[in-house]
This record gives C-alpha cells, structure tokens and sequence, in this order.
C-alpha cells in the first residue's frame, strides 16, 4: 500500500525533476499540443502531434541509414531493413539483439507483428526511460514505420498474432454494444471511460483508438488485461465489437450536453450540488436579506462620534 | 345575489364567500407574516423543485411504458438498433429520441431531483445548526425527516425504473440489502420483488410506487409541513424588534408573494438551464440491464451515495448466530440508516433531555455558536456522512489521482473515524470563539483616521459600511381578523339529548 503510493509520487517526481532530451522534446511537444486539443477535437490534435512527430523521425532516419543499411545484413526486404534499424536504434537496449531480450527488457520471440505493433502504436513502447510503467502517450514512429518494427520483430521467430486489419463494413453494432457490455464495461465501464482496479491495475479509457489497436488488444490481452481468443469472440464479433468501440465509445454525437467525462451520477451529483444546489442558495442570498442590516443598535453612540471628530 | 362596485365580479366573489367564508380565512393567510432572511428560503427552493418534478414528471408518464415484457428496439439509436430490451427501456429510449422534448424532459426531471433532495438537506442543517425544531416545531422536524426519507426513496425507484445496465446493478444490491435482514430477509425482499431477482414485477411496482403512493404522501406531508409553518409562524433570529411572542418581516401579499414568485421563476431556471447544458443519466450509453453483464464503477445517485460508501468502506465482518448467520451488507446497509433516521427523529427530544434541559417554546432561534455542543456534534456526525459520500467515489479517486484503489479505501475507513474526532473539538472551539466575538461574521467597517485641532491622531470606526442605508424597522401591528367569537361559539358544551342525536351551532 505505501509501497505503491511511493512508487506512484516517485515515478511523478522523477519525471518532475530529471527532464532528460528524450522526454523533454515530447513533453514540450506535448504541451502545445494537449491545449488546442482540448479546444477542438481529439482527432485534429493527435493528426498535428503524429505529424510533426514524424517529421523528427524521418530526419533522424535519414541520418541514420547509411549506417543501418550496412548494419541490416540479414534483413531480406527494404521493409524489414528499415524495421531493423528502429528496433537498434529504440528498442535493443533493453530488448536486446534481435530481440531476444536483456535483464531491461523481456524477449519478444513468439509475439507476432500484431503485439509489437499494438505497444508502439499506442505509445506504451518506447518506454519514457527505462524502468519506467508504460503509459499512454503520442505514439513516436508513423504507421509505416511501426509496422516495419512489427514485420521486423515478427520475423525473428514464429507464433503470434499478425497485425489485424478488421473490414468494418457491414458491422452490427448493437451485436457489438453487448459483447461490449458482457466483456468489456466490467473493468473500462459501460462508458469506456476507463477506471481503477484494485491493487494499483486500472484499465486504461477507451477513447481515440484505431480499429487495429482494439483488435489487437483483444486478441492479445496486453498489460493485465485478458486475452479474448475467437472462442470467447468470435471472428464476426470482434468486428462488430470493434465498429463499436471506434465508432460510438466517444458518443461522437450524444445528445444531451456536456458528458462530465462519462464517469456518471458522481460527477452528476457534483454538479447537482454545487452547481444546482449552489446556484439556488446564491439567488436566496440574492433576493434574500443577510445579517449585516439585522443589528445596528450599537452603532447609534459611534454614529454620535464620528459626527463630533469629522 | 348582491351587486357589489364591481358589477358581475364581486357578485359572483360573494356569492361564493357567503357560503365557503374564503375572505376570513384568506385575509388570515395573506397577513402571514414571513422574516426576511435568505436561509428561511432554503426549503422553498425543496418546494419549486417538487412543482418542476411533479410537472416534468406527468410529461415523462405520457410516455414511459412500466412493463418488463421484452421487444425489440428499432430506432434512431444504431448501437441499440435490433437489440431486445425490455419495454421499460425501450419507452424511455424512444422518449428521449423520438419525442419532441423528451430528453430536456427527462433531463430537467433527474437534475430537479437532484436539486431537490440537495435542498432538502440544506434545509435540514440550517433547521438543525439554528435550533428550530425545538418545541413547538418538533413533529414538524420529524414530518421534514420523514420527507427526506421519501425523497431519497423515491429518486432511487424513479432512476431504477428505466431498467438500464447501471440501475439494474442498484437494484440488485438494494434486493441483497432486503434479503440480509436477520430472519424475515429473503421473505420480505421475495414479498416485495414478487419472487426471486429480477423477476418480471420489479418495474411495475417501482413505477406505481414512484409516480403514484409516494407523490401523494409526500404532498400529504408537505400539506401537513407548510400547515404546521402557519400555525407555528416562522422561528426567526433575534435583533431588528424580533422577540420570543411576535414575528417581524414582511407580509405574505404583496412584499413576500413577488419575492417567492420570482425565487421560484429563478430556481426553475437554474434546473432548466442544467437540463439543457449538462447529459445526465445518459442510458443510451448504459444499454439494457441484463443480469449476467455488469459495468464497473457503478455508483448510485448522490443521496444514496453515503449508503453506497459504506457499503465500500465496511470491512468483511459478519455475525455467526447458531442456526443463522447476519450477512456483511446488514451492517452498512440497514443498521446504518436505521440508526441514521432513528437518532435525526428523536434529536429535539435526546437534546432537550440531556444537552439543554430546556422544553419551553422557543422562537428566537439561535446562532450556531450559541449551542455549542449541539453544533460540534451536529458538524462532527455530518462529517461522518460526507466521508462516506466521499468513499462511494473511491474508484473514480483511484483512477483520477493514479492511486491504487486499496489505497484510497483504507484512506476513507480511516477518514470516516478520524475526521468526525477531529471535527468534534474544532466545530467546539470555534463556537466558544465566537461567543467571545460580537461582530463576528459582520461586514466590516471602515476605520477612519482624524486629527483634531491639537494635532492627536485618533482611528474612529465608521458607523456602517460605505453605501449602506440601514432600513428603519417600525414593526406594525397585521389587523386580525378575531375569530374569537366564533371559536368560542363552536367549543360551546352541547347538550346530549335522550335519544343520542348531537347539534352544534353554525
């Protein structure tokens, strides 16, 4: 218990206090982004973030690849070529040599492109440093680069899930709203807001996924979540459960007003009381009389004084 | 019929009072006399929320349809588009969609409820902290705690009766909460859901429940809360020529009659600028209750959320009785509010017996630092439920500070001791501080430096606050009506004749 909560401030302090190069340049990034991002739309912002993010990347690519056209020997395709030199340049410090893990980092044999491609998408890979929980944040290579880590790392070893493509067309998402309801609201809640679990779990909200991602985390059952194979859903079901999560999680257009986050009547009953509540009582103060006019027979002598002074 | 100056008007105005006798008990209620201090309008606040409910509500029963029987939903909503749901849901769906208005509706509904038990519970503490409900006014203390009671009550069954995912959930709790009740438990809550969870009578029930029995009894009780308000007459707080055997402020018609009507028109607006502006209740994002599927952080309405909390926040004890075993949820879930309502019923009697031993009539109402027991104890016990408010939250916590959740709970088990201890002595310590400052929470006032002739500085405070004009206070007699005769004419002993047929006179 104080364990976790030391791991919890610890991990916010040292983020606080150590801005190295690596995490600073997001995080500024980060910052000018997040602002009209939450002024507009979600989608507007992470188009700009992934933009410029790419950007980087390709210079520091371009830098790079004579260097890792040499190092990429083995590597068969120019795809796997490049996703070999990503992967030695983030992700074999603590992965290790193809892959094959380090006291950093596990092996990543037997994953498949699916599981790779689903952690650097999301952000959660590369880590902010090492040591650190993986968290949601901007992801850091563009699709065509996450997928030639993924294609790179997937063909180091067999097994696995391949990276997941669902043709949403002709979905049903009502079938996909009670899957949702039956197998995911228990830990993201009905909303997909997102909460915590016990022992310091949480699952992680819901909103701004691409359908690949949903896919592959049902598939794969990434962090502590579990893996849903096509017994428990089907492969006509994860794609109606998909056109669901992509397509009506954010209630793109509920109607109503403001959601409060969708975390339901507690922060209902917040705005009931102080804002409905509250409300009321300033207009009862309003219209009301308050005590200041209630008792003046004190001040008749002072009144007598201050005439005689002025 | 007597013409009257105005011609056909007052001919048929007399007409009628010559046989209801309206202008007598009229002039009476009209002369009402009502202190003009905004914390007496606290409850009606309670009230024009209840007119909104009562208004909005027979718009919701037009269309709701309180029948478990399932069908299939087709609609503008495409997640929920062929599902089978029952009709309950269906209905409400199709009233917040389809129909004209129906979610401003259902949405001023649920935030008038809201605001309506919140009201009521402001109303309560500053009866509680000014000491109203002493004698005379302690069954209508009683009548006010048995209006919360409903209205908690009753806002719980109004959000349950939609039959979405997250109330299903209450429902199925509030059935585990019946059925832990020692010996006659799983009877009672059978008796009750007619059978065993869910069964198909839950919503039915619910609905005639909800917009039938308990309207009524709560417009019972407010008849009898208000009528005890005219026969009592207002407490009010001492200073401006107020004493314990009269009442000063203004007169119901005309000064208090436009100052509640545009109060209610105000707090109207605040509800329906809520419904407009903010979701509430969003069941179209829950879908239907089914009871193998559940949603985590379920939480329920605000005043039930200190039950909730301490449902959370009770640790996994339960009695073993020979033959019997008393199940963990009878502990937080029955004890609790039993306990709760049976000490806020006899409180005018336990402080009257063992705090002030005082039973005379009191009017002048006092300040809460006057009563500094009552206080600290009153803000001690409210501590108490504001932390277990806070615990039914404890998931929503966890995820928003990134805490683990035990954390969080073990914080409010240990809140819910330490800060009613806490809480205890400081509410007592700042009353006795108080007593001891006169002017304490008065404005203040300018202090004014001058020289005289002699060249000495003198500060002199200024008599009032810049731009204030104290109102004269003349308090004038209200012209009675005496009813005296009358009275006395009725209470006259009548005579039994033989044969057993009684008269009064007219």
């Amino acid at each position: 218990m104080v364990e976790a909560v030391k791991r919890s401030l610890g991990k916010r302090l040292k983020a606080l206090l150590k801005p190295n190069k690596k995490i600073a340049a997001p995080l500024v990034l980060a910052a000018a982004v997040v602002i009209p991002q939450l002024l507009f739309s979600a989608s507007a912002g992470a188009g700009v973030l992934s933009h410029s993010e790419t950007n980087r990347s390709k210079h520091y690519q371009s830098q790079m690849s004579q260097r890792a056209a040499a190092a990429a020997v083995g590597a068969k395709t120019p795809q796997l070529q490049e996703g070999r030199t990503l992967f030695d340049e983030n992700c074999s410090s603590c992965h290790g040599v193809d892959a094959a893990g380090s006291k950093l980092g596990p092996s990543l044999h037997g994953l498949g492109a699916g599981v790779v491609n689903l952690w650097v998408s999301s952000g959660w890979m590369p880590l902010a440093n090492p040591g650190a929980e993986p968290a949601r944040k901007p992801a850091l290579f563009d699709t065509s680069q996450t997928d030639a880590i993924s294609q790179y790392v997937a063909s180091l070893s067999k097994g696995g899930i391949p990276i997941l493509y669902p043709d949403l067309k002709g979905a049903d998402v009502a079938e996909g709203f009670s899957i949702f309801a039956l197998n995911c609201a228990p830990c993201h809640t009905i909303t997909g807001a997102g909460d915590a679990l016990s022992n310091g779990l949480y699952a992680p909200p819901l909103h701004g996924l691409t359908s690949t991602q949903v896919a592959e985390a049902v598939r794969s059952g990434p962090n502590n979540m579990p893996v849903f194979s096509t017994g428990v859903v089907s492969k006509s079901q994860l794609k109606d459960l998909v056109a669901y999560v992509t397509g009506y999680i954010e209630h793109p257009d509920s109607p109503g007003g403001l959601g409060l986050g969708g975390v339901g009547p507690v922060a209902e009953g917040f705005i009931g009381l102080f804002a409905g509540v509250g409300l009321c009582l300033l207009v009862a103060f309003w219209i009301g009389d308050r005590t200041e006019k209630e008792d003046k027979s004190h001040s008749d002598e002072e009144v007598g004084v201050e005439k005689a002074h002025v | 019929m007597d013409e009257g100056r105005n011609g056909m008007i007052d001919a048929i105005y007399n007409w009628i009072d010559n046989r209801l006798a309206l202008s007598k008990s009229g002039r009476h209620l009209l002369n009402k006399i009502f202190p003009d201090h905004w914390s007496f309008m606290i409850g009606e606040i309670a009230l024009y929320s209840f007119i909104v409910l009562l208004i909005s509500g027979i718009f919701l029963t037009l269309y709701f349809v309180p029948s478990e029987a399932i069908v299939t939903y087709h609609g503008a909503y495409k997640p929920l588009d062929g599902m089978r749901v029952s009709e309950a849901y269906a209905s409400t769906i199709n009233l917040t969609f389809a129909v004209r208005g129906g979610l401003f509706m259902r949405q001023l509904h649920h935030w008038a409820a809201n605001i309506f038990v919140g009201s009521i519970v402001v109303h309560m503490l500053r009866v509680f902290f000014t000491g109203a409900f002493r004698r005379p006014r302690e069954a209508n203390w009683m009548i006010g705690a048995t209006l919360l009671i409903l209205a908690i009550f009753n806002g719980f069954l109004g959000y349950s009766i939609p039959d979405d995912l997250v109330s299903g959930t209450g429902i199925r709790i509030a059935f585990s909460i019946l059925e832990s009740i020692p010996f006659v438990g799983t009877n009672l809550a059978f008796f009750l859901f007619g059978g065993n969870y869910p069964g198909t009578d839950i919503i039915p029930r619910f609905f005639i429940l909800h917009v039938l029995i308990l309207p009524l009894i709560i417009l019972g009780l407010l008849a009898g809360h208000l009528g005890m308000l005219v026969k009592h007459k207002h407490a009010q707080f001492k200073g401006r020529g107020a004493r314990n055997d009269n009442v000063v402020g203004s007169p119901l018609w005309p000064n208090y009659a436009a100052k509640a009507g545009g109060f209610f028109f105000l707090t109207t607006g605040v509800t329906a600028i809520l419904a407009a502006l903010v979701q509430i209740n969003p069941i179209w994002q829950y879908g239907p209750y089914v009871p193998y599927k559940v949603s985590y952080a379920v939480q329920p309405d605000w005043y039930m959320g200190w039950l909730d909390g301490a449902l959370r926040v009770m640790p996994a004890w339960e009695i073993h009785l020979p033959g019997h075993m008393v199940p963990n949820v009878f502990f937080p879930g029955i004890l609790l509010p039993g306990v709760t309502f049976t000490l806020i019923y006899l409180w005018p009697f336990i402080e009257a017996k063992f705090i002030t031993h005082d039973y005379s009539e009191h009017h002048l109402l006092d300040q809460p630092r006057d009563n500094p027991l009552r206080t600290s104890i009153g803000a001690a016990v409210f501590a108490f439920y504001f932390v277990l408010f806070g615990a039914s939250a404890t998931d929503v916590l966890a995820n928003y500070l990134q805490v683990s959740l035990n954390v969080v709970l073990w914080v409010f088990r240990i809140s819910c001791i330490v800060i009613p201890i806490i809480v205890f002595p400081v509410a007592y310590k700042i009353c006795l501080e108080l007593q001891k400052t006169p002017d304490a929470g008065k404005r203040k006032r300018h202090v004014i430096i001058v020289r005289d002739p002699e060249g000495a500085y003198h500060s002199v405070e200024s008599a009032e606050y810049v731009g204030y004009v104290a109102p004269e206070l003349n308090p004038v007699d209200i012209e009675e009506v005496d009813l005296q005769p009358e009275i006395d004419a009725l209470n006259t002993p009548k005579e039994t004749p033989q044969d057993g047929i009684y008269q009064v006179p007219r």
